[in-house]
């Protein structure tokens, strides 16, 4: 199905749009209307972020737009051209380990079966890099739009407060 | 279905004004593709605004003008809106989760016209008024005449909501947002009711009163009938009583997955009776 984007006021039909991801550019091959979250999966491979309500209730697809945390299940996939996205694939330190908040939620049995976990990571790295050092309220506040059913949450938060303020 | 995303506030008016009734106006896309993926709505195209220039802006001039596209955090913590119109801080900061909050606008929240929708009522007792534009033109609406119905506003489908207005508070004013729901944030709203109440300059008397509701009924509302009882009085317990009572027949509440009908109409007069109180507290202190 053809798309058509208004540029400068003149139609433009097809343009090829990229979606950067993790630092690196993609175009963008996917129908009008279709969600960043289906892009990420069945397109890019990157499965990271889930699919759990579909409806932005449950916060298991949440990725970073911009540095913002957002529901990728509910992002038209051509509304964020242009716009950095981070997924929890580009969360990591480069060769492959696992960032201080991952090596905390790991440490504080803050995973269990593991489906939302990636949403939550998403969630409190934004928090960290807007709030270096959370309340346990600020924290509960933040993950307001992220649900577990395994660990009723005190894991989590426990995992952030032992690196609140730079760890330790 | 076509994908449409204009750059310009003029390009969008254009883009609107070719396509009618066949183009669905998304913002955030909260509600918009909630919808589309439920297969609700059909629309022949879809005219994305978020990333229309200078529509994101908050000004003040007289006035304060929030741009449409305004999202619900933003409004929950701007220093502005904070100090001044802490309802609608406080309404915003409850729509959904944080995720919600970055991507849902204030535009979309009254266009999409849901009878839950939280920044109305605090947007209805400060008189707030919508810029509606199109190609070659504008108009400006109370807020009160633009939400019509359950999903029904005033918007021509060649009109874009590009501002809200929102005149400055009196003196002696304090004004609270209150949301009932089982997880009150997160939550659609069971019940939300916005009051403001201004006092005389010696503090004892209301000089002027206003109540809306969301949630209970198909649109969100002013309680005219029950404000009028408060405006005069000392907010004796009588005159509190009376007005949650006028506020309560004002309703027309029914029931849903999220409620019945009856509990919505008994919450809103102690939730009226609460509201007051931090009124009364944000307006004169203490």
């Amino acid at each position: 199905m053809p798309w058509i984007s208004v540029d400068a006021g003149r139609w433009v039909a097809d343009v090829e749009l990229s979606l950067s991801v993790n630092g690196r550019s993609h175009p963008i091959d996917a129908e009008p209307g279709e969600t960043l979250l289906h892009v990420l999966r069945e397109r890019l491979g990157l499965t990271g972020a889930k699919e759990g309500c579909s409806e932005g209730e449950c916060g298991a697809c949440t990725v970073l737009v911009g540095g913002r945390p957002m529901d990728s299940c509910l992002l038209a996939v051509h509304s964020v051209a242009g716009s950095e996205i981070t997924t929890i694939e580009g969360v990591g330190e480069p060769g492959g380990a696992l960032s201080p908040l991952q090596e905390a939620m790991v440490r504080a049995g803050g995973v269990q079966c593991g489906f939302c976990t990636p949403g939550f990571v998403m969630t409190l790295t934004a928090l960290l890099a807007d709030q270096p050092n959370p309340a346990e309220d600020d924290i509960r506040r933040a993950l307001a739009g992220n649900i577990c059913r395994c660990t009723g949450y005190a894991q989590i938060v426990d995992a952030v407060l032992t690196i609140a303020g730079g760890g330790r | 279905m076509q994908f449409h995303s204009p750059r310009t506030e003029n390009e969008a008016l254009h883009t609107l004004a070719e396509l009618g009734n066949s183009a669905m106006v998304m913002a955030g896309g909260t509600d918009v593709m909630v919808q589309y993926q439920r297969g609700e709505i059909h629309p022949e195209s879809l005219v994305h605004i978020g990333l229309i220039e200078r529509l994101d802006e908050i000004a003040q001039n007289g006035t304060v003008r929030i741009g449409t596209l305004v999202c619900h955090r933003r409004l929950a913590t701007d220093s502005l809106i904070c100090a001044r119109f802490p309802s609608l801080a406080e309404a915003a900061s409850t729509v959904g989760g944080w995720q919600t909050q970055e991507a849902g606008t204030i535009g979309g929240n009254l266009c999409n016209a849901s009878p839950a929708a939280d920044t109305a009522p605090p947007l209805l007792v400060a008189d707030a008024a919508v810029h509606l534009a199109h190609a070659g033109g504008g108009r400006t609406l109370p807020l009160s005449e633009f939400l019509l119905d359950r999903r029904l506003t005033a918007r021509r489908p060649d009109e874009l909501l590009t501002v809200v207005e929102l005149p400055d508070p009196a003196n002696y004013s304090g004004e609270t947002y209150l949301k009932v729901g089982p997880r009150s944030g997160m939550e659609v709203a069971l019940v939300g009711l916005a009051v403001r109440l201004t006092f005389t300059d010696d503090g004892a008397t209301v000089a002027d009163a206003r109540i809306a509701a969301c949630s209970v009924g198909p649109r969100p509302f002013r309680a005219t009938v029950a404000e009028a009882v408060l405006v005069g009085s000392r907010l004796e317990q009588e005159a509190v009583a009376e007005a949650g009572q006028l506020l309560a027949e004002s309703a027309r509440p029914i029931d849903d997955a999220r409620g019945l009908a009856d509990y919505r109409r008994r919450v809103l007069a102690p939730l009226l009776g609460r509201a007051v109180d931090i009124c009364r507290r944000r307006a004169l202190g203490g």
